[in-house]
């Protein structure tokens, strides 16, 4: 014999959603610390890169 | 707690401490030759003694002939590389305004608990103090650490308000983190964390959020936590309004505005559950705002 739906359970089953697949933006640079901090910390901001040529991206 | 060090170069210590998020970090020169000096922000986070969760032992050394042994794990297309063996990381950091031989050389166990960070000697002025964990290594020493189920590190301004409620605005750069840490600092009663960096981590079942040295363009630092009652998502506007997220989304977007170790699915997994839990235990919005006072005004009158 089968039993009965239990009529609780059924009306606290959400109804089924197909999964989706949702891009997210990210900033692959910023994300990995593969910038700048600031205008004063060029990375290794001990003085040493005083370069006229910046070289990275500021991305705070 | 300000601790003070004497400006007497010789007299620079070999062993220093500092809190951040309630994590104990020391970094300790194993070379008379190498003086510490933390500079910048960092001085507001000293503190005088720890049992560290974190020792980082320095030396200079010559790294012309460092072999950078074991798998490569990451690129980071800037400054940094990441190599492990079997026992221990290795970062690997460079410049090309220096030259080709890396800067630093940083060895450090898996469980990020303990490591040794190597200065080139040729590229430093050795008669001066540094900071051997200069940008980005302090911060990638705290990513890594944090992964391990303490917490997480995002890219978001931190306001505390007059009612010691937290609020954390989100964004990627130029999203107004800074320009809202400017407005917020003009209120009475406010406390702003950060402008740029925040850590997150749960204690006793509440969410905490953490300021940190690691400021933006704003020079914002403090070393004050307090719970967090609110998270943004900032997006520049026509307009000052909120769109509540649903939980899904917000971890999600939490997720993109954060520092994680992309090489290691077990910290990846652990961060995306710790952001859910963030989404669970407050109010989650997407936060258009107007940059100017507008916006503070705004968010001061919201209500949940």
């Amino acid at each position: 014999m089968k039993d009965k739906p239990d009529q609780e359970t059924q009306q606290s089953k959400k109804p089924y959603r197909k999964p989706e697949l949702k891009k997210v933006a990210l900033k692959p640079d910023e994300a990995v610390l593969g910038y700048c901090k600031t205008s004063n910390t060029r990375g290794p901001g001990i003085g040493v890169c005083d370069s006229p040529v910046r070289c990275y991206v500021i991305g705070s | 707690m300000a601790v003070e060090f004497s400006k007497n170069q010789d007299m620079a210590p070999d062993r220093v401490c500092v809190r951040i998020a309630d994590i104990d970090f020391a970094l300790v020169s194993v070379d008379p030759a190498l003086k510490i000096q933390i500079q910048g922000a960092s001085q507001d986070f000293l503190i005088p003694e720890a049992t560290p969760h974190v020792t980082i032992e320095t030396r200079w050394d010559d790294l012309s002939a460092v072999e950078l042994s074991g798998q490569k794990l990451f690129e980071s297309g800037a400054v940094w590389q990441l190599y492990q063996s079997d026992s221990m990381y290795m970062f690997s950091l460079s410049s090309k305004a220096m030259g080709s031989v890396p800067y630093e050389v940083a060895h450090v166990r898996k469980d990020w608990t303990y490591g040794e960070a190597l200065l080139h000697r040729g590229y430093f002025d050795m008669d001066k103090s540094i900071y051997p964990l200069e940008y980005p290594l302090d911060e990638l020493l705290m990513i890594n650490f944090l992964s391990l189920g303490r917490g997480a590190e995002v890219h978001a301004c931190g306001v505390v308000d007059s009612h010691g409620n937290g609020h954390l605005f989100l964004g990627q750069s130029r999203a107004g983190k800074t320009t809202l840490a400017r407005l917020w600092q003009k209120e009475k009663g406010i406390t702003v964390l950060s402008d740029d960096r925040i850590i997150l981590r749960q204690m006793d079942e509440k969410i905490w959020m953490y300021g940190t040295p690691w400021h933006g363009e704003a020079g914002i630092a403090c070393s004050v936590r307090t719970r967090l009652t609110r998270v943004y998502i900032l997006l520049q506007g026509k307009t000052n309004e909120v769109v509540p997220l649903g939980r899904t989304e917000a971890a999600t977007k939490l997720f993109a505005r954060s520092f994680l170790p992309f090489y290691n699915p077990e910290a990846l997994e652990f961060t995306l559950g710790f952001f859910e839990e963030v989404a669970k235990a407050v109010p989650c919005y997407e936060f258009r705002f107007l940059p100017d006072r507008g916006a503070v005004e705004f968010i001061q009158r919201l209500k949940d």
